[in-house]
């Protein structure tokens, strides 16, 4: 087996994808669900169902961009560890990173969504009261 | 048997299963959510989501059986793994946009909806 090594590689880069997408994605949608409850003002049906379509949304998305960056190029691979390593370090950082800013964007869309829907109550509670 | 052939099989259950799943997820959840668009029509909201369920199936599995006409040969294992991963990332990645659109589309409804009352 001459290029062993890149399988190695891919050995090892697919469950550390796979794993990571997992525990976000666990980590952020089981506190989504408070403020998806919130959000909705508590019409528990309809805010869990938005909550696993986010979740559905975030997995593909991510484990999609995983999938697609995995191909390390074999034609200036010189079939040493030390370069497997520096490779491997290389795309498990970016992808890291990559989960990090998505990561906040979801909490971003959570406080915006929060924030809409109490104005929405201000102003309801708001109206008569200035009316009358 | 040669390296293509094995690897088609291998993304046809890979890509099925994912689709598959997605697809049941969406089925179920979304039933909520054309439930609260027409509450006052139980069957015609199961009949609009069976429809939504079959196209979704008919033109992911249709598209993802028609790009293996554009695949490389393939010489060795890593390669192998590697052409089946960009294949399903990117099919994926489609799947992770229409998704995203399909919430907005439902946000845009259930404001019109609110304006309308």
């Amino acid at each position: 087996m001459e290029t062993s090594k890149i399988i190695i590689g891919y050995l090892i880069y697919l469950p550390v994808i796979i794993l990571l997408t997992f525990f976000v994605s666990k980590t952020l949608f089981k506190n989504g669900r408070i403020f998806m409850i919130e959000i909705f003002k508590g019409r528990e049906e309809i805010a869990l169902s938005t909550n696993k379509l986010f979740e559905v949304g975030f997995y593909l998305l991510n484990l999609g961009f995983g999938l697609s960056i995995l191909r390390i190029p074999s034609y200036h691979f010189n079939e040493t560890y030390q370069e497997l390593i520096e490779v491997l370090s290389t795309k498990i950082g970016g992808f890291s990173i990559y989960l990090g800013v998505m990561l906040f964007l979801n909490l971003f869309l959570f406080l915006r969504g929060r924030k809409k829907s109490k104005s929405t109550i201000i102003q309801r509670v708001q109206g008569p009261t200035v009316t009358q | 048997m040669n390296y293509n052939i094995l690897s088609y099989l291998i993304y046809g259950c890979i890509m099925v299963y994912i689709i598959y799943k997605v697809g049941l997820i969406c089925y179920r959840n979304g039933n909520v959510f054309v439930l609260h668009l027409m509450p006052t029509n139980t069957q015609l909201c199961l009949y609009i989501n069976n429809i939504l369920l079959t196209g979704y199936y008919l033109l992911n599995i249709g598209y993802a059986v028609y790009s293996i006409s554009t695949w490389k040969t393939i010489q060795n294992t890593y390669s192998m793994i590697d052409t089946i991963a960009s294949h399903v990332g990117s099919i994926v990645l489609t799947l992770a946009v229409l998704h995203y659109m399909n919430i907005i589309v439902l946000q845009l409804f259930f404001k019109s909806k609110k304006q309308h009352i």
